[in-house]
């Protein structure tokens, strides 16, 4: 709309000058005549040009192999790339920003300049409110030419990412108890010292087993040899196992909050904590051990990337099934915005 | 429109994701954007006003033209910097024009008049009429005066130009504006030269650019007057967008492109169709045809007329009085005169006689409403002296004198006007000049008994009192002559000239109010008390208004080539064989005087009116200044005043202008450097008044400290309290500790000062009076 009106305000002034041409017959307004004329030419063709030519990149910026967090500002850095001699004074980045974990995504238009032989870039700074892999991403150029009479169209699919670890927060978490209790077994387990080690198995050995794991009885009276399966005290990490559930997004974003606050506290008392998660992509357990704060974030970083799925129950449901050695792990789901943190043993 | 810093928030894009509002703190540099604004504003300034001239060949020093107009486009651009500085930028602005518009209004007018003749020359040419009207202009220098004028109007462009450029964009407005003028060189066929003409286009295309691309107004709220980024559209709107408010990179770059792009049209345009031959064989559009004969009449009537303000300029012949404060002349040409200079006198061109005055109603009665009978086109003086001539009389003569109106309708003879005959506009009217020596008496048979009536002697009861009043102090005249000369002497003494006398006050006398009250005024008040004083001492006297022509600006004038001497002059003069002389004669010759009778001249003009023997007094007040600004008031009708207008004393006249303009440009500067300290001071007392104990404390000692630092560089480097202390009272310790109190207390007062600072300075805790008392009598004690 905004294109017809200015064609129609600048035919309005060319016929006005074409009447005082046409009355004057001066080379003046032959002059402005034939300029007003090849204007609008000269105009529309550099922007072909410069469409043809400009090229968009997003990256993130400031938090270098970091992460983000959450609430706190990220930066991405759009840069438009022309080598043209030709500048625009209106060139419209139709974008779109993406919370790729939670499923959320809007748009924002950007309304830029361009310079000859050089582009622009400017910096968006966002605020993640929720954490997840976060994508800035430029899906189409528009480009105004010099005199305003066309907005020339170029699609892209360019875009940048970032990943924002959730907040650590030190809030009381629910059903203490039950959460005391599951501390208290782990740390009675780090506290045991030397080799506490229980026979969790008795199979068939292979190669590379320990000789002291031989059951010598056994495999005296079997024949063959056979190996005690030992798991040491010290490897029965807490096993904390969130729901990766998106029903709801706060719920989602409490499980995230509650579970990322709960790993980092406990990495930071030097214990160390398996993160499970079910891989919806997979149809698997993820199971990451975590000894510090880095592994938590690229523990987070790597869940980020996995597809959300509806039931609350999805995770805690299948842990029976696929890891029944389990005995104990700690549940975190969300209702009503509100964490839910259970020790829940397989039996 | 931006919102304000305070209520800018953060712009949500999508759940969980906000666009943060750090992207408002973003800087754009304002600066560069007005400059570039200001380069706009300068080319189409100049070009338009280089257009117009250009293709006049009006000469001009453009040098001085294109950087002061430069420079006024980019400070014109800068008042939009802020809120601040557009207000009171415009306020200075204004003051310092009209400064300037006042110290140098001569040679403006002049240089105005200058381009307006020229033009009018254009224009004759263009249509082959003889154009008549023309302006005189007081400065004949005409280069110096058109350079005055062409600054005058590129300062006003820049100005006018600047709100609709830096502040929207608002080409067209700008462009119909500047090519109105434009117009009247290419209707006259006069093509400017090519720079301008780029100029022009440049500023055009660049404007247009500017406006089509959108971003170029940094018109927003002051607190975030320098955001690169604003929100556009709604806030509630579902899809968002963020658009560059200005960037002056971005200006420069398409600027530059739009730039080069008429830069290489123009000349390409012109070589393949040059600009003079563009016209050759070309006719006329057959509706311009139409347009150019109603334009032809109207320069021939005066275009200029319709630049007329009111009624009170122009020349005299209503015989109304009193109704005019200040003299205003425009210079334009109300009669055009043709004739041999004959006479060293004055050569007054009759319009209206008045005989009865009407006091309080302030006028003067025609002498044909009074008596018809002695209303005759030919009076008994010119028949006399036509008789005398075709006697053979020594000092007789007859002239041909050419008159041709301009201005009015009202016809102006010459004095012993015998006879008329029409050629082409001009009036050629036979007079028989009584010159010098000529001692020959009017034929009294031809006054057919009304030489003079009563009419010519009655003076009104009103005026009795005021007249006799002046007559009492005339001395004891005895002659005609005497008394006459008398009242001249006695005027030039006590009645100073003034074209700006005021206006006779309501329910006045305009006689009584110029001889008791105001005792100055211009021709009409002179003549006007004359007339009755005479007639009270038993002369008969009328009031006459019309034009005087000095000798020496018969001189001044052109002479008609082609033109016998024989044919328009016979007879004895004063000056020998002369020419034809072309007078124009503009308003400011307009004049009134008395006429007189006596037996052998029988009626003829006595000039009253003194010459003015100090340059006129500064106006009164500061609206009679303005309203007089455009005007040089210092020139009348039967005033001639010598100097620098007529003599061309222009570098002198340029100096002393400059020397009163630097004055008045010092004295602002002065004054707006005072009045932003007295600002701060003012500002820095309420802070102070408002402050608690410990902002109070920490202002005096940084007051104190700035002070230190303007004369004291070490200082400078002492970056606390302690340190800032133990260095001031450095050498004082040992002065102070030999005298009265010891070493131990001198440092242990200034700790206590440096606590109480540090306090104050650093902690939450508010000190109390008297900690503030003690510190703030420390300082002066030992600072």
């Amino acid at each position: 709309m905004e294109n017809i009106l200015r064609t129609v305000g600048y035919v309005l002034l060319l016929a006005i000058n074409i009447i005082a041409y046409w009355f004057l017959h001066s080379h003046f307004h032959f002059i402005v005549l034939v300029i007003m004329i090849l204007a609008p030419a000269f105009s529309i063709l550099s922007a072909v040009h410069l469409r043809k030519a400009i090229m968009g990149e997003v990256t993130n910026v400031g938090i270098k192999g970091e992460h983000g967090t959450q609430n706190e500002e990220c930066f991405f850095k759009v840069k438009l790339i022309n080598k043209t001699i030709w500048a625009s004074l209106d060139v419209k980045l139709i974008m779109e920003v993406k919370n790729e974990f939670f499923g959320t995504k809007g748009n924002i238009d950007f309304s830029v300049p361009v310079y000859s032989l050089k582009g622009y870039e400017f910096t968006v700074p966002l605020v993640p409110e929720l954490p997840g892999r976060i994508t800035l991403s430029i899906k189409e150029i528009w480009i105004k030419d010099l005199m305003g009479f066309v907005f020339l169209k170029k699609k892209m699919d360019n875009y940048g990412e970032t990943v924002i670890m959730p907040e650590v927060i030190k809030q009381e978490i629910q059903d203490k108890t039950y959460f005391e209790a599951g501390m208290l077994e782990s740390e009675e387990s780090s506290k045991k010292g030397n080799d506490f080690s229980d026979v969790q198995e008795i199979r068939e050995y292979i190669p590379g087993d320990k000789l002291m794991s031989i059951h010598w009885k056994l495999s005296a009276k079997r024949d063959i040899l056979m190996v005690k399966d030992r798991v040491s005290m010290s490897d029965k990490q807490l096993v904390v196992l969130p729901e990766l559930c998106n029903a709801n997004l706060y719920d989602l974003n409490t499980i995230m909050v509650t579970t990322y606050s709960l790993i980092h506290n406990l990495v930071r008392d030097k214990l160390n904590v398996r993160l499970m998660y079910w891989s919806n992509k997979r149809y698997e357990y993820e199971d990451i051990r975590i000894d510090y704060v880095e592994a938590l974030d690229d523990a987070f970083a790597k869940m980020f990337y996995e597809e959300c799925y509806q039931d609350m129950e999805l995770a805690a449901g299948h842990m029976s099934l696929v890891h029944p050695e389990m005995k104990s792990y700690l549940h975190i789901s969300s209702e009503g915005g509100r964490a839910k943190i259970v020790v829940r043993e397989n039996n | 429109m931006a919102k304000s810093k305070d209520t800018i928030e953060d712009i949500s894009l999508c759940e969980g994701v906000k666009l943060s509002k750090s992207i408002y703190e973003t800087k754009e540099n304002r600066l560069l954007t007005l400059l570039v604004k200001g380069v706009v504003v300068y080319l189409l300034a100049m070009g338009s006003i280089g257009f117009y001239l250009s293709a006049f060949s009006i000469e001009y020093n453009a040098f001085i033209c294109h950087i002061v107009i430069f420079l006024m486009a980019l400070a014109s651009a800068m008042l939009y910097y802020r809120l601040l500085t557009e207000n009171l930028g415009y306020l200075i602005v204004l003051v310092l024009f009209c400064a300037l518009v006042y110290s140098f209004r001569t040679y403006i007018n002049s240089g105005f008049y200058a381009i307006v003749n020229i033009t009018t020359d254009g224009a004759a040419q263009f249509f082959n009429i003889d154009i008549q009207r023309v302006y005189s202009e007081q400065i004949e220098n005409r280069y110096v005066t058109v350079t005055f004028a062409v600054l005058f109007i590129g300062i006003v462009l820049d100005i006018f130009l600047n709100v609709y450029i830096s502040r929207r964009m608002q080409y067209v407005t700008a462009v119909f504006t500047i090519m109105g003028l434009n117009m009247v060189p290419l209707y006259l066929i006069f093509e400017p030269d090519a720079l301008y003409t780029t100029m022009l286009l440049g500023g055009i295309a660049l404007a247009y650019v500017f406006r089509s691309g959108k971003h170029y107004s940094p018109q927003v709220s002051i607190k975030r007057d320098d955001i690169k980024f604003k929100e556009k559209g709604k806030k509630k709107r579902k899809k968002k967008e963020i658009a560059y408010v200005y960037d002056a990179k971005a200006m420069v770059n398409a600027g530059i492109i739009s730039l080069a792009f008429v830069l290489l049209m123009v000349p390409i345009i012109s070589a393949f169709k040059p600009k003079e031959s563009f016209n050759v064989g070309y006719q006329e559009n057959k509706y311009k045809k139409l347009t150019m004969a109603a334009v032809s009449t109207i320069l021939m009537d005066g275009l200029s007329g319709f630049f007329r303000m009111s009624r009170d300029v122009g020349g005299l012949e209503s015989g109304k009085l009193g109704n005019v404060s200040t003299i205003r002349l425009d210079y334009q040409t109300d009669l055009v005169v043709q004739l041999t200079p004959y006479t060293n006198e004055r050569i007054y061109l009759k319009g209206f006689t008045g005989v009865k005055y009407n006091p309080y109603a302030n006028s003067w009665t025609r002498i044909d409403y009074i008596n018809d009978n002695i209303d005759y086109l030919t009076s008994p003086e010119a028949m006399s002296l036509r008789d005398a001539y075709e006697e053979g009389y020594e000092y007789s003569a007859e002239a041909i004198i050419r008159v041709k109106n301009v201005e009015n309708e009202t016809i102006y003879r010459p004095y012993y006007y015998y006879d008329h005959e029409f050629e082409k506009q001009y009036m050629n009217m036979v007079v028989y000049p009584r010159l010098e020596n000529n001692n020959y008496y009017v034929e009294g048979s031809y006054y057919d008994g009304y030489a003079y009536t009563e009419a010519d002697l009655y003076v009104p009861e009103d005026n009795v009192e005021a007249v006799d009043e002046i007559i009492a102090q005339l001395g004891d005249p005895l002659t005609n002559e005497q008394i006459i000369q008398s009242l001249i002497d006695y005027y030039q003494e006590n009645f100073p000239y003034t074209i700006q006398p005021g206006k006779t006050p309501y329910r006045e006398d305009f006689v009584n109010d110029f001889l008791m009250e105001k005792k100055k005024g211009y021709c009409s008040h002179y003549a006007s008390a004359a007339v009755l004083i005479f007639r009270r001492m038993g002369i008969p006297a009328r009031y006459v208004e019309g034009y005087a022509i000095d000798l020496e600006q018969i001189y001044n004038s052109e002479i008609v080539e082609g033109a016998e001497y024989k044919d328009y002059y016979k007879g004895y003069s004063e000056l020998g064989e002369t020419g034809l002389v072309s007078v124009n004669v503009i308003d400011a010759d307009a004049h009134a005087w008395v006429e007189v009778f006596d037996m052998k001249e029988g009626w003829h003009p006595i000039e009253v009116t003194p010459y003015a023997t100090e340059p006129e007094e500064e106006q009164e007040d500061f609206w009679s200044m303005f309203a007089d600004m455009m005007d040089d008031t210092n020139n009348s009708g039967d005033v001639q005043v010598e100097g620098a207008l007529g003599n061309g004393d222009t570098i002198n006249k340029i100096v002393k202008n400059v020397v009163i303009v630097l004055g008045v440009l010092l004295g602002l500067a002065i004054f707006t450097v005072l009045s932003v300290k007295a600002g701060r001071w003012i500002k820095y007392l309420i802070v102070v008044a408002r402050a608690d104990y410990n902002d109070k404390l920490i202002f005096e000692y940084q007051r104190i400290c700035k002070k230190i630092k303007r004369k004291d560089k070490v200082f400078k480097d002492k970056i606390n309290y302690r340190q800032q202390l133990e260095y001031l009272c450095e050498g004082k310790n040992t002065e102070q500790a030999s005298e009265t109190i010891s070493r131990m207390d001198i440092e242990k007062s200034r700790e206590k000062v440096i606590a109480i600072l540090e306090k104050a300075g650093f902690s939450q805790d508010i000190i109390s009076k008297d900690e503030h008392d003690y510190v703030t009598n420390w300082f002066k004690e030992n600072i």
